[in-house]
């Protein structure tokens, strides 16, 4: 603490963050909250309605439901690509003593795209003459190939990856930096004592980075749980609902339906949601630590 | 190795793996020492790891390259052939069209003026609050540092009902601050904390020296604290500017009118009706938002991954 500050001095300079961050986020959070006690279009006088909103999510709509399951899809493709593969590249980039900063930088380059550009690009990979079904048919597996984006099975899958593999570099930017700290002289003294490289990865890098790793899990889950933009511009949750999401759900509630008490109560379901998941995440990782 | 055909890594892999024991083989010879074997399973794995290494960094990268290519190639051309094969000529007639349909230029300027508003109140607002924590100290701050910490997890969907509302209430819907705020909001916990971590190292003496002298909280913001964290305020600006600059869901729910379109919003008309009829044209309207980006970060990567690392081992 300086000696000579003063009271107005603190004031003044925490002013600024505290109505940038009440107004941004605090305040959206409460008026969230309090509208999803209410049935609201937007136009005619709000109607308080108690618990209704939330009754009638949980209980009575089908379309949440399977927009909750796909999310939970997209949530397993997103961790495995993102810290699975984050985890795996980390790794093998440790085996290698040249070009891995250049490797790192390349790597991220998908992070940098806006999510437009990158939509644009899938929804030409995915097409029916698209790069997949070129491939596809280039060694000669022309059964597999189908519209990736307007077949049922596939769709969910299809909007899951983009999302996926644009972070892929990011995670592994971090857990790479984390592998790095790991002492040497341990896995060298576990080597010598004739453990496999799997070995040295479970009993010493992995205990050792795992500070790190609920962190990346965290992001992840977070970031899958609020994954919006890609699902929206490809396939705005179509056909049907076979990829509409919690989030996209949410959006379409408001914004297109215009009922905003509902969709409110949609937005307080993924803060909870996103709590849990680090919750749990911390929970069950924490205590294996232990 | 004939076989081997180079545009297919995939394949190269394989027939690479399979024939590396064999060449190696007559240096360690089978029936020598059990130890002799060793050096030659290091070495498959190190060929096997370098494949897959290149491997990712081809499926990270062709995209791109792919997009370079394709605006740069003739209309017809495209069309007629397929469209990943290697073309035969290039032209820059595709940046001419998609600069004449679009409003590119017009969006472009409007993304330099979110980013660059969003990024001055995150730097101003993360390097005050930082300093009232950090530096003056007050009683409670833990709370304060608290309440910011929450603002990592909350996904911002929560905020987009609640400021629709509020804006067309004060009239700040399809205005420049109305995206602004909410970017810089989100990301201002992160960035407090890039700027706490970094005002740590400070030594206190400094603060205390100057105190001596005589100045006070403010002179030391603006003498010292400020012009020491200039390295920080790379690193946020870094980090955060290429999430303001591709923000999608903010800036397509709070603004309406075509003039104050961001690039991201300006890409989305792509998508539908002038994607499917002028594909070289979208691909080098893409290429023109997605490279000024791209060679900033190629340039400033330092910071960026320096944000990213310390951001997620600190926290």
């Amino acid at each position: 603490m300086l000696p000579h500050r003063s009271r107005t001095s603190v004031v003044l300079f925490l002013a600024p963050p505290l109505l940038l961050f009440g107004g941004g986020v605090l305040l959206p959070i409460v008026q969230s909250l309090f509208l999803s006690f209410f049935q609201w279009d937007g136009i005619f006088p709000m109607e308080f309605v108690g618990l209704e909103n939330y009754r009638r999510l949980l209980f009575g709509d089908d379309i949440f439901w399977t927009a909750f399951g796909n999310q939970l899809l997209y949530l397993v493709i997103c961790l495995v690509l993102q810290v699975g593969g984050g985890l795996l590249v980390a790794s093998l980039l440790l085996t290698i003593t040249k070009g891995r900063e250049v490797f790192k930088v390349l790597y991220l380059m998908p992070a940098v795209i806006s999510t437009p550009a990158i939509a644009l690009l899938f929804q030409r990979i995915y097409g029916g003459d698209g790069l997949i079904n070129t491939m596809l048919s280039a060694v000669g597996l022309d059964a597999l190939a189908r519209p990736w984006l307007s077949d049922v099975s596939t769709v969910l899958a299809a909007v899951s990856i983009p999302e996926g593999w644009r972070f892929l570099g990011l995670y592994t930017v971090i857990l790479y930096a984390a592998l790095l700290a790991v002492p040497r002289e341990q896995e060298e003294a576990a080597a010598l004592d004739g453990a496999n490289a799997w070995t040295v990865f479970t009993k010493i890098r992995f205990p050792h980075i795992m500070p790190v790793f609920i962190t990346t899990m965290i992001m992840a889950t977070t970031y899958a749980l609020r994954g919006f933009d890609i699902p929206f511009l490809l396939t705005n949750g179509g056909p049907g609902q076979a990829s509409e999401l919690v989030t996209t759900y949410m959006y379409k509630t408001a914004f297109t339906s215009g009922h905003y008490g509902y969709a409110s109560a949609i937005s307080v379901f993924i803060v909870v949601e996103c709590l849990v998941a680090v919750g749990l995440i911390l929970f069950s990782l924490r205590r294996k630590d232990a | 190795m004939t076989v081997l055909a180079p545009t297919d890594p995939s394949r190269e892999g394989q027939t690479m793996t399979d024939t590396a024991p064999d060449a190696s083989a007559p240096r360690a010879p089978r029936r020598g020492r059990p130890g002799s074997r060793r050096p030659s399973r290091l070495r498959i794995s190190q060929v096997v790891s370098r494949v897959l290494i290149v491997c990712v960094l081809i499926l990270q990268v062709y995209p791109f390259l792919w997009l370079l290519q394709t605006s740069l190639r003739d209309r017809q051309d495209f069309a007629a052939s397929n469209p990943f094969s290697i073309p035969t000529e290039l032209t820059l007639e595709n940046f001419a069209r998609a600069l004449e349909q679009g409003s590119l230029l017009r969006n472009i300027l409007n993304s330099l003026i979110i980013t660059g508003g969003a990024c001055a109140l995150l730097v101003v607002c993360g390097m005050a609050g930082a300093y009232a924590i950090q530096v003056l100290g007050f009683r409670g701050s833990n709370l304060v540092h608290g309440l910011f910490l929450l603002g990592i997890v909350v996904p911002v969907q929560v905020a987009l009902v609640p400021l629709f509302i509020d804006y067309s209430r004060i009239g700040l819907l399809d205005t420049y601050v109305a995206v602004m705020i909410p970017l810089a909001g989100f990301a201002l916990p992160m960035a407090m904390f890039l700027f706490l971590s970094f005002f740590s190292y400070i030594p206190r003496e400094l603060y205390e020296a100057a105190s001596i002298d005589g100045a006070g909280p403010y002179r030391i913001f603006f003498r010292i604290t400020m012009p020491m964290s200039l390295n920080t305020v790379v690193t946020v600006v870094m980090v955060n500017a290429i999430f303001i600059w591709n923000d999608f869901i903010f800036a397509n729910t709070f603004i309406l009118s075509d003039e104050l379109k961001t690039i991201p919003l300006g890409l989305q008309n792509y998508i539908g009706a002038m994607g499917n009829t002028d594909w070289t044209a979208t691909f080098a309207a893409v290429s023109i938002t997605v490279t000024p980006l791209l060679l900033v970060f190629l340039v400033l990567n330092r910071a960026m991954i320096y944000g990213l690392e310390s951001g997620a081992s600190k926290g």
